[in-house]
């Protein structure tokens, strides 16, 4: 009978174990009870606003929260950050469509905010009486504008681009040097631009290429053009749409001939390219000269300089939005407003390089002064302004984004690996059209 | 004879199965190692072997102790540098990881527990008990280990969406109770560790199933349900995609959840997600590498046998 | 006298009643009882395997069975993850449709290429290891740790330091190739090589496990068949061969059947394997499996209607695999 004992002792202590298990189940449930009773106030009657972005927004690199919370003394700012959109925004769509998960304040990229306006709209609140339309460059503001009217999204930051090109690799392969004679010397056309990297590759060093990537033209040729991917009426014209087929061959061409690098943008492979200066040119927005300045060596300091696109563009900038969903709508309303004003996203520029949507701060001092490590005293502040003011009102469609990767991951990218560009362009528009079919 | 007819409460110690059918399904020999010694090649290859699955954890942390730079450079690192301990300070800050471990060690524990005791009590029923729609319900089983899991997470998040269970640890708990491998695991292994006369003796003995349950198969499922709970624990510890959907790190996250917001940025810092990746998984190597022998030994006793 | 095992083994099969009329000079409140504990004794045989079996079915009904009717009914719609209530009836147009979706049979060859360069080489190492590991060794468990030590490990983990192992311009792998004189591979975009990095993954980290389970039924093996095998004057090869495989067959149909299912699922390695591609398994779609495919349909495509046909068509095939492989090992089995 001893071995009926233990096992009867074991059973004991079995259910004891289940018994502690489902306790500590229960407790844990109750947990999250108190945590949603008491998160939208402590005991201290602080109101806790919740921010969910993804990337790099900067606003607390920047101090915002920190400053908000000091002058609204009852607000507790938390932030929630996924490193790539990629994940955040599925997710987001997902909590988005179900009401459940979502945080107060919600980051959109300006590749999604096409599709939140078209089909998040109700869910989202209407930011167009905590916002001013008047301090916001126009194209930005009707972006995150729903069809009805609606302002659901406010713009954080935009991406002018222009050229940041290394001088003494432009030196070394006897092209001009002057920001205003190399603008001059490709304004208003892709193909001049091309052409100068044919002429770079005459007298440059053999292992360095014209520019960095061939995603990055072609996005920089493609954020030129008023209609790129849709057109006014919503329908998508990527295929058909010359703009596009002319700015995958020019890039394809340039790639075949051995004038753009090899590697993918943001891929650690590329971010060494930087390091040891193995390009001359890319399309940069602002930001960018902080990715640069992030990966160089110390002594490229200095050697690069800006110069103004072909023709200007933009890549990049996000949107706040506040869901309906959220507890506190109203708070997390005015957070988003303070910001996205000209005043937050002029500090945001100074600190993290986002360059404001908000054309006011053009003139202001942080912006029209504001100068880079990297580029000596190239007036960038300037040259993206000009930039902003004289990019096209481009049309934007739910699936920018899809159609824009297959183009370049599953499209321009496979010319540096050997296929031709015809191959290429065929590989990506079966990938597209295939993402794209319901 | 009326003996046959021992009341359920009189032990029948002539039920006890004998000698013989002990023998055969009983104990595996004593034997600790193979029946040979090993020679020089043998321990050549399995240190090659064991190079090959240490390296890349090694390697690991040389990448968390690095910077971006040294990791773009020929040759690649094979040393640590000067920065782990750094990295692995601000990953543990930056994730808040202290709250995540003391939230995965709930949700993967708990899971552990509760699916091998679920798990061995089906598995019981379908090795050696036998029922109508036996057979059917195996297959229901076996045909949920089949389903990719990467479509459930859409309608299962509508479901957590309604019952209003989203930050909270049990959205992620109680759907990871369901587990049909178990199930499976727990029936290939009882079908040839529990004799049927064990079962059978229980019977005479009178006691009812569920007494069977506790005093017999328990104990013998004990190693299988040893081996489960590692395996549950272990695929709870590393799951993200679910966790992910439900938890967001500032709510109640995951070890893997908190980790993802890691290194993020126009530059990643690579040093810091691998010093992230290292930190989640630390705490499994640890309690592998102290309760190796007995962690070994239960995967050895409990394991599905030939 | 019938012996103790048949009359022990007559409850299971409903024969514990007193059968027949009961001896005389029993009073009848015995027998009452026993006819109660009979009755009892019965609804325990009958029911009680369903109350063994029903929590696991009561969890799967709440978590598992929604879904795969959610999925079922959402195939056979057109439905966004935008809004996933609102369906639009497609019929079988979704199933139609992935006879001419090249994308979807170029993923399921995959998922047969990867899935066999990542478990044939897995199990076959596994056994050998075992094998190694069950000589008499010293510092065996120490072995035995080691090996398991890559099972602990995430998938995004081993995925994040393989994918820096296997860079393409400075990964430590190609430096080897080049100390050894070989050209550089480039990991990520090379058709086969992405592949077989991919497997590297799953091989590293399962590998040790199943070798530990084969060990375990190595040990299970009785002795006195090898020495049988040895006065016979078999060497150690064809003792393995002989007396070792064949006792292991159980235990290899086990982990043959759990890889089968896990490689028709692996997911996680190709995302994070390259992942600025995103979902989309490489430039040229090369290493993406049919779990990823079906991620990037219903995920990063928003398409619910499409990536659950694709879910329940992977779950087909599933199931003919396994109709398959129970036909051979029966026929195997009965040939045996």
């Amino acid at each position: 009978m001893r071995a009926i004992r233990t096992a009867r002792r074991r059973a004991v202590v079995l259910a004891t174990v289940a018994a502690l298990g489902a306790g500590l189940l229960a407790g844990c449930a109750d947990d999250g009870k108190d945590e949603e009773s008491t998160g939208s106030g402590d005991a201290k009657g602080k109101t806790t606003i919740t921010v969910g972005l993804f990337g790099t927004f900067g606003f607390k690199e920047a101090g915002l929260y920190d400053e908000y919370m000091k002058l609204n003394p009852k607000i507790n700012i938390k932030e929630t950050v996924i490193e790539r959109n990629e994940n955040y925004y599925p997710a987001l769509v997902n909590h988005l469509t179900t009401g459940s998960g979502l945080q107060d304040i919600q980051g959109v990229e300006v590749g999604n905010i096409a599709e939140i306006t078209a089909t998040q709209g109700d869910k989202l609140v209407d930011l167009s009486k905590f916002g001013k339309k008047s301090d916001f460059l126009g194209w930005k503001w009707e972006q995150g504008t729903t069809k009805d009217g609606k302002t659901v999204g406010l713009g954080t930051d935009v991406g002018p681009m222009a050229i940041c090109y290394r001088k003494d690799l432009f030196e070394k392969a006897g092209l001009p040097t002057d920001r205003e004679e190399l603008a001059k010397l490709w304004e208003g056309d892709w193909a001049k631009f091309v052409e100068v990297g044919r002429d770079f590759k005459k007298g440059a060093p053999k292992d360095v290429t014209f520019m960095d990537s061939p995603g990055g033209l072609l996005n920089a040729i493609l954020s030129s053009e008023t209609e790129k991917f849709y057109n006014a009426e919503g329908e998508v014209i990527y295929k058909t749409n010359p703009a596009v087929k002319d700015a995958f061959d020019l890039t394809a061409n340039a790639a075949e001939e051995g004038l753009i690098g090899k590697q993918v943008q943001f891929q650690p492979a590329w971010d060494t390219t930087i390091a040891n200066g193995k390009f001359a040119a890319m399309s940069c927005p602002p930001w960018m000269l902080g990715y640069i300045k992030g990966k160089s060596k110390p002594e490229a300091a200095g050697k690069w300089d800006v110069a103004k696109a072909p023709k200007s563009g933009n890549w990049g900038g996000s949107f706040l939005s506040v869901p309906k969903a959220g507890k506190n709508t109203d708070e997390a309303a005015k957070l988003a407003a303070w910001l996205t004003a000209p005043e937050q996203q002029a500090k945001l520029f100074a600190v993290q390089g986002s360059f404001p949507s908000a054309p006011s701060t053009y003139e202001g001092d942080k912006v029209l002064n504001a100068k880079n490590d990297m580029t000596g005293d190239a007036p960038i502040g300037q040259i993206f302004a000009d930039a902003a003011k004289s990019s096209p009102v481009q049309v934007i469609g739910p699936k920018d984004q899809i159609i824009q990767q297959g183009l370049t991951d599953n499209g321009v990218i496979l010319v540096t690996q050997g296929k031709s560009a015809a191959d290429a362009w065929s590989n990506a528009v079966k990938t597209i059209d295939n993402n794209l079919e319901k | 004879m009326t003996t046959t007819l021992t009341p359920p409460q009189q032990p029948a110690p002539e039920a006890v199965p004998d000698d013989k059918a002990r023998k055969t399904r009983g104990p595996r020999s004593a034997r600790a190692g193979g029946q040979f010694h090993a020679g020089p090649l043998t321990y050549v290859i399995l240190t090659l072997f064991t190079l090959g699955s240490l390296f890349p954890l090694f390697w690991t942390a040389v990448a968390a102790s690095r910077d971006n730079a040294r990791l773009a450079e020929t040759p690649p690192p094979l040393w640590f540098g000067a920065n782990l301990s750094d990295k692995l300070a601000v990953a543990w800050e930056d994730a808040n990881l202290g709250e995540a471990f003391l939230n995965t060690t709930f949700v993967a524990g708990t899971s552990a527990i509760v699916t091998c005791f679920l798990s061995a009590m089906a598995g019981f029923a379908f090795a050696k008990l036998r029922f109508k729609g036996r057979n059917a319900l195996l297959l229901v089983v076996i045909g949920t280990m089949m389903v990719p899991p990467q479509l459930s997470v859409i309608p299962l998040y509508m479901m957590v969406a309604k019952l209003d269970w989203s930050d909270q640890l049990q959205a992620v708990l109680l759907p990871s109770l369901v587990n049909a491998f178990g199930v499976f695991f727990m029936r290939q292994y009882l079908t040839q560790a529990l004799p049927d006369e064990l079962i059978e003796a229980g019977r005479v003995d009178g006691a009812s199933t569920w007494r069977i349950m506790w005093h017999i198969v328990f104990p013998v499922a004990r190693p299988a349900m040893a081996v489960l709970a590692m395996l549950k624990f272990v695929e709870t510890w590393n799951d993200f995609l679910w966790p992910f959907l439900v938890l967001t790190q500032h709510g109640s996250p995951t070890v893997q959840v908190a980790v993802a917001g890691l290194g993020r940025g126009y530059t990643p810092d690579q040093a810091l997600i691998m010093a992230g990746a290292l930190l989640g998984t630390l705490p499994l190597l640890l309690v592998f590498t102290i309760f190796g022998k007995q962690i070994v030994g239960g995967i050895m006793q409990g394991a599905v046998k030939g | 006298m019938p012996s103790r095992h048949s009359i022990a083994a007559s409850p299971v099969k409903g024969g514990a009643a007193p059968a027949g009329s009961p001896p005389a000079g029993r009073a009848p409140e015995e027998e009452r009882r026993r006819a109660k504990l009979s009755r009892r004794w019965q609804r325990d045989l009958r029911w009680s395997p369903y109350a063994f079996v029903a929590p696991f079915f009561a969890l799967f009904i709440a978590f598992g069975l929604f879904p795969l009717i959610y999925t079922g009914w959402a195939s056979l719609h057109t439905v966004e993850l935008t809004a996933p209530t609102d369906m639009e009836w497609a019929g079988l147009k979704n199933y139609v449709r992935i006879f001419d979706d090249e994308f979807f049979w170029n993923a399921a060859r995959n998922t047969l290429i990867i899935g066999v360069i990542s478990t044939v080489p897995q199990l076959a190492m596994a056994m050998g290891i075992a094998h190694l590991l069950n000589y008499k060794l010293r510092g065996s468990t120490f072995w035995r740790v080691a090996m398991l030590a890559p099972y602990a490990t995430s998938v995004a983990a081993a995925a994040l330091v393989f994918v820096l192992l296997f860079g393409r311009d400075y990964g430590m792998i190609n430096w080897a190739l080049g100390f050894v004189g070989l050209d550089a591979i480039d990991w990520q975009n090379d058709s086969w090589a992405s592949k077989l990095a991919v497997s590297t993954i799953v091989i590293w980290r399962w590998t040790g496990y199943n070798a530990l389970i084969y060990l375990a039924a190595m040990q299970a093996i009785p002795h006195d068949l090898y020495e049988s095998a040895a006065l016979d004057g078999a060497s150690r090869w064809r003792q393995f061969f002989h007396v070792t495989l064949p006792s292991l067959r159980p235990t290899i149909l086990f982990t043959v059947v759990v890889s089968t299912i896990g490689a028709t699922q692996i997911f996680g390695e190709p995302l994070l394997f390259d992942a600025s591609k995103g979902a989309s398994g490489g430039g040229t779609h090369q290493f993406q499996t049919l779990g990823l495919y079906l991620y990037e349909q219903g995920w990063i495509n928003q398409h619910l209607g499409r990536a659950s046909a694709i879910a329940w068509s992977m779950f087909a095939i599933l199931i003919l695999i396994g109709l398959v492989n129970s036909v051979i090992s029966r026929r195997l089995r009965a040939s045996s």
